[in-house]
C-alpha cells in the first residue's frame, strides 16, 4: 500500500475516490438523508437545493438518498463477480502449470471457448435461465471473467516454474503444492491483483449496464444503472437525475483503472519481461 | 543466447596454417606439450621508435557517474603502432570504461571530468557525435565479449558484415560481397561462402567473434581493442583468437589492446601490461618484467590467486 | 563397486523432442567416498547434463547411476521425492542469483531442504548455523535478501544449502563461472577446506570448463568431450601427461602464467588428431 501511495497525484486521487465509494458502499443507506422509495410528486423534478443537495427525480425521490443507497449493491455485485472469476481463474490457472499434458489442453480450450462469448448476451441468458435476478447475472459475469485470469496467472505461473530456484527446490524433493505455496503464489499475487483491480471496474461497467436494461432488480430498488435509466427520459429538464449516477459510475470505474495501472508499476508486474532483459554474465556451457 | 559448441555445429574448421616440413602430422606421445620459461610470442617491437606519436593516448583522464562520484581517477595510457598492451582488471576497474571513453560511447550520465583523450594527435575529449563517428571503426576498432549480442539473428552474417563495409567503410554496393569474402580469408576461415550464408544461431562463439573482429577491421583501423573478447568463449576456440589477434598486430601493424580479468590471457599476447584497480592503473610495464618481478600487493595477488589455483604449479612454472 | 559413493555405468541421454540427440554416450564414472572429481568439458560435451543426471532431472537412455550402492535411474514420483528428500546428494548450480529465490531470506533459504523434509525446528536451526560457518556467512548477512550480498556470498549460501541436508555427495555446477576474480578464490577456498575437514564424509564432483580452479580442488579429473569420457586419472598425471589429443590440446590451449605454450602448429595437429 505504501508504494501505492508513492506512485504519484493521480493514483493518490484515485485511492481517496475509492475510499469514498467504499465508504458509501458500506454505509449508503444509513448515510441517506431521506427514504429514497418516499415519492412526492409535489417536488417532483428539483433541481439542487438545500434540502435536495442533487434534485428530486420524476417522482420526487430524492436523488441523492438513492445514490447512496443504490451504491452497495452495485459495488457488491461487481465484488462478486470479480471474486468468482478470480478463483474460478487463478486457481485452474496455477494449478495448470503442474497439470498433465491432457488436462492443461482442455484447460485451455475451454478458456478459448468462453472468451469468445460476449458478456452482456451471456449474463442476459444465464439470469433467463436461472430466474431473473442480479446474483444469477453476475455469476456469470464472473465465469466469464475467469479465462482472464486464468491467463494471467497461468502466464505469471510458468515464468516462475522455469526458474532456477523452482528447480533447486525440486532437487530438495519439493512437492507441487510446496512449489505453489512456498514460490509461486508471491510471485503471481502481484500479477493478480493489478487483473483483479481491473476486473472490478469491468464487473461495475457490466453491473450497470444490466440494472440499466432492468435485467436482475426488481424496481423501485434503487441501483446507479437503473437510476440512470429511469431518469434518462428528464436529460433535458433535470439534468442532475440521470447525470450524478452516471458520474458516480464513472467516477468509480475511472479511479479503479487508475489503480490498476498505478498497482502495476509499483509491484513491476512487467517482471516477465524485464527479466528477459536483464544483462547477466553470459554462460559457458549453454548447450551442455 | 544458446550457441552451438565449436566442435558440434563447425564442421568449419579455420585453416590450419601449411605445414612446414619436418613436424610430424601426430604429436607423439611423450612429447612434453610445454616449455618452461618466458618469451615474448610475437616479434619484438622494441625497436619502434619511442618518440613515434602514439595513435592512442590517454592522459590523466578522469571520468565520473552523472551524481558527481568519480568512477576513474586519472589514468595515462599510450599505445603506439605495432604495440600490444593489455589491460588486467576486475569488474569496476576502469577498463571497461577506458574502452569506451576512447570509442565515444560511454553510457548515458556519464562522462569524461578531467585530462585528455589523444586520437593519433587529435584530441577528441571534447569532440561531438559526428567527429566520433569519423574516428570510430576508422582509427579505432573494437569487438566486445557476447559476440551474439551484437549481430541481427534475423539477417544472415554476410549481410551484416556488408552493410558494415557499405556504411563505415563506404565500399560500394557491387563490391562488398567480394570484400566480405576477401576479409574473412584473411583471417584464416575455410568454406568463407558458407559462413556468410548463415545466421547467428547457427554459428559458434568463436565463428560469430571472428566475424565481430572482420566488421571491427572492414575501415583498417590503427587500433583494435578486444574488451573481454575471449572470455565467454571455451579454452580451446579461446587460444585459436588470440592467436588470431596476434597475427593481425603483425599482418596489419596495428596495435592491440587486449583487455581482460585473466592475467594469463593477457601476458600470454601482450609485450606490456597495465593493472587496474578501482579506477586507477597500480601497476604497469613490460610484461616479462611485472610477471617476474610485480611491484603493488594486488598484482602479487593475482600472480598468487594463479600459483594457487591455476594449472601453473602442474607444469612448472617458474611462478 | 559397493565401496563407491556414485558408479555411473554405461549412461546413454537423449535430450530435447523429435529429433531427440543423444548427448551422453556410454558414460562411465566412479567416485569414492570422500573424493574430489572435477569434470571438464567445453560447450557441448554433456556435462552438465551428466551432473543433472545424477540428480534425476533427465530421464537416462540406457546404463545405470548406483549411489551408496543403490539404482537411482529406477526412481519415480513419489519414490524420487522421497529419495530427494533424504538429502544424500545435493546440488549446487552455476548461478547463485537465480538459484535462490529473490523474495526470500538467505536463511529461509539455506532451511529449505530441511523444512520440505519437516526436520524439527530446533535441530533446524542447529543445521543451518553449522552449515553458515562452515561456509563463513555470517548470521547478519543471511537475514538478507539475495540481491543484498555480494556474488561470492550467494554462492556460499547456496553450498550451505546443500550442506544442512548432511550430504554423502555434493554436485556442483561450474560453483565459480558467474563470479569476479575475488569472490572466485574465496569460494574454492571454501571448498577446499570443505573437503579437507570431512574427509570420506564428503564426496564432491565439481563440472566446469575451467580446468584450472578444477585441478587446485580435485582429486582426479574426468575429461568429457562430445558427450564422451575422453580421460579419467589423478589431476596431476592428467594435467602435466595427458593422453587423449582433446586433453592435450585442451591443456595446450590454457594461457599459463611464466609458461609458452604449443604453437599453433601443435595445437592444430592435436586437433586434427582428434577426429581420428
Amino acid at each position: 500500500m505504501k508504494r501505492l501511495w508513492s506512485g504519484g497525484g493521480t493514483i493518490r486521487l484515485a485511492i481517496v475516490v475509492l475510499a469514498v465509494v467504499v465508504i458509501v458502499g458500506l454505509l449508503g443507506p444509513w448515510l441517506a438523508p431521506y427514504d429514497p422509495l418516499a415519492q412526492d410528486t409535489d417536488a417532483a423534478l428539483q433541481g439542487s437545493s438545500l434540502a435536495h443537495l442533487l434534485g428530486t427525480d420524476y417522482v420526487g425521490r430524492d436523488v441523492l438518498s438513492r445514490l447512496l443507497a443504490g451504491a452497495p449493491v452495485s459495488l457488491v455485485a461487481a465484488l462478486l463477480a470479480m471474486v468468482i472469476g478470480l478463483v474460478l481463474g487463478v486457481i485452474p490457472g496455477v494449478l495448470s502449470v503442474f497439470a498433465p499434458r491432457p488436462w492443461e489442453w482442455v484447460s485451455l480450450r475451454v478458456t478459448d471457448a468462453l472468451l469468445a462469448l460476449p458478456f452482456i448476451l451471456f449474463a442476459i441468458v444465464f439470469a433467463g435461465l436461472l430466474g431473473n435476478g442480479l446474483w444469477q447475472a453476475m455469476v456469470a459475469i464472473g465465469i466469464l471473467f475467469a479465462p482472464g485470469f486464468f491467463r494471467v496467472s497461468r502466464a505469471a505461473a510458468l515464468a516462475v516454474t522455469s526458474s532456477q530456484y523452482i528447480e533447486a527446490a525440486t532437487f530438495l524433493g519439493a512437492s507441487s503444492g510446496w512449489l505453489v505455496r512456498r514460490h509461486l503464489a508471491r510471485q503471481v499475487a502481484p500479477t493478480v491483483a493489478v487483473t483483479a483491480i481491473g476486473a472490478l471496474g469491468g464487473a461495475l461497467l457490466v453491473v450497470s449496464s444490466l440494472t440499466f436494461l432492468g435485467i436482475g432488480v426488481v424496481p423501485p430498488t434503487p441501483t446507479w444503472g437503473g437510476m440512470l435509466a429511469s431518469d434518462l427520459d428528464y436529460l433535458s429538464q433535470r439534468p442532475l437525475g440521470p447525470v450524478a449516477p452516471a458520474l458516480a459510475i464513472i467516477l468509480t470505474v475511472g479511479a479503479l483503472n487508475l489503480l490498476a495501472d498505478g498497482a502495476r508499476d509499483a509491484f513491476g508486474v512487467d517482471s516477465v519481461a524485464r527479466r528477459a532483459t536483464r544483462t547477466r554474465r553470459p554462460e559457458h556451457a549453454a548447450a551442455a | 543466447m544458446r550457441l552451438l559448441p565449436d566442435n558440434v555445429r563447425d564442421g568449419v574448421p579455420t585453416e590450419a596454417p601449411p605445414q612446414t616440413p619436418g613436424i610430424p602430422a601426430r604429436v607423439p606421445e611423450g612429447t612434453p606439450l610445454h616449455t618452461p620459461g618466458l618469451s615474448a610470442q610475437a616479434p619484438s617491437f622494441d625497436e619502434t621508435p619511442l618518440l613515434a606519436p602514439p595513435l592512442l593516448a590517454v592522459e590523466g583522464l578522469r571520468i565520473s557517474a552523472a551524481d558527481g562520484t568519480e568512477l576513474v581517477h586519472g589514468i595515462d595510457v599510450a599505445v603506439r603502432r605495432g604495440d600490444s598492451l593489455g589491460i588486467v582488471g576486475e569488474s569496476g576497474s576502469g577498463k571497461t570504461l577506458l574502452c569506451r571513453a576512447v570509442l565515444g560511447i560511454l553510457p548515458a550520465g556519464i562522462h569524461v571530468t578531467g585530462g585528455r583523450i589523444l586520437i593519433e594527435g587529435r584530441d577528441m575529449t571534447a569532440a561531438t557525435e559526428p567527429e566520433w563517428r569519423a574516428v570510430r571503426g576508422h582509427r579505432v576498432a573494437a569487438v566486445f565479449q557476447d559476440p551474439a549480442s551484437y549481430l541481427n539473428p534475423a539477417l544472415r552474417v554476410g549481410k551484416q558484415l556488408e552493410e558494415v563495409l557499405r556504411r563505415t567503410a563506404g565500399v560500394h554496393r557491387r563490391d562488398t560481397r567480394g570484400q566480405a569474402h576477401d576479409l574473412l580469408t584473411q583471417l584464416g576461415l575455410r568454406d568463407v561462402d558458407r559462413v556468410l550464408r548463415q545466421r547467428v544461431g547457427e554459428l559458434s562463439g568463436g565463428m560469430l567473434q571472428r566475424v565481430l573482429i572482420a566488421m571491427a577491421l572492414a575501415t583498417d583501423p590503427d587500433v583494435l581493442i578486444a574488451d573481454e573478447a575471449t572470455t565467454a568463449l571455451d579454452v580451446t576456440v579461446q587460444a585459436e583468437i588470440l592467436d588470431l589477434l596476434r597475427d593481425l598486430r603483425t599482418q596489419r601493424r596495428l596495435a592491440l589492446v587486449l583487455v581482460s580479468h585473466d592475467l594469463a590471457v593477457v601476458s600470454a599476447v601482450c609485450d606490456r601490461v597495465q593493472v587496474f584497480r578501482d579506477g586507477r592503473v597500480i601497476e604497469g610495464g613490460a610484461t616479462a618484467r611485472v610477471l617476474r618481478a610485480p611491484g603493488h600487493p594486488y598484482t602479487r595477488q593475482l600472480l598468487s590467486a594463479h600459483a594457487e589455483y591455476g594449472l601453473e604449479r602442474y607444469l612448472g612454472s617458474i611462478l | 563397486m559397493s565401496a563407491s559413493l556414485l558408479a555411473v555405468q554405461g549412461l546413454d541421454v537423449d535430450l530435447g523432442t523429435a529429433p531427440k540427440t543423444r548427448v551422453l554416450h556410454d558414460v562411465s564414472l566412479t567416485i569414492r567416498p570422500g573424493e574430489v572429481v572435477g569434470l571438464v568439458g567445453e560447450s557441448g560435451s554433456g556435462k552438465t547434463t551428466l551432473a543433472r543426471s545424477v540428480l534425476r532431472a533427465v530421464d537416462a537412455a540406457a546404463g545405470s547411476i548406483h549411489i551408496d550402492g543403490r539404482d537411482v535411474t529406477t526412481l519415480r514420483g513419489r519414490a524420487l521425492r522421497e529419495w530427494r528428500r533424504a538429502g544424500s546428494v545435493q546440488y549446487v548450480f552455476q548461478d547463485p542469483l537465480r538459484s535462490l529465490d529473490p523474495g526470500v531470506r538467505v536463511a529461509d533459504s539455506v532451511a529449505e531442504g530441511l523444512r520440505i523434509a519437516r526436520i524439527p525446528r530446533a535441530e533446524q536451526e542447529r543445521r543451518v548455523n553449522a552449515a553458515l560457518a562452515e561456509v563463513g556467512l555470517e548470521h547478519d548477512l543471511a537475514e538478507r535478501l539475495p540481491s543484498r550480498l555480494s556474488g561470492g556470498q550467494r554462492q556460499r549460501a547456496a553450498i550451505a544449502r546443500a550442506l544442512v541436508m548432511h550430504p554423502r555427495l555434493l554436485v556442483l555446477d561450474e560453483p565459480v563461472s558467474a563470479l569476479d576474480a575475488a569472490s572466485r578464490d574465496r569460494v574454492i577456498r571454501s571448498l577446499i577446506v570443505l573437503r579437507e575437514a570431512r574427509q570420506t564424509d564428503l564426496g564432491m564432483l565439481v563440472i566446469s570448463h575451467d580446468i584450472g580452479s578444477l585441478a587446485a580442488l580435485s582429486d582426479r579429473l574426468v575429461v568429457l568431450y562430445r558427450g564422451r569420457v575422453v580421460e579419467d586419472g589423478p589431476t596431476r598425471r592428467v594435467v602435466a601427461a595427458p593422453q587423449h589429443p582433446y586433453t592435450r590440446l585442451l591443456i595446450a590451449s590454457v594461457p599459463v602464467i611464466g609458461i609458452e605454450g604449443p604453437d599453433r602448429e601443435k595445437r592444430a595437429a592435436l586437433r586434427a588428431a582428434i577426429v581420428t
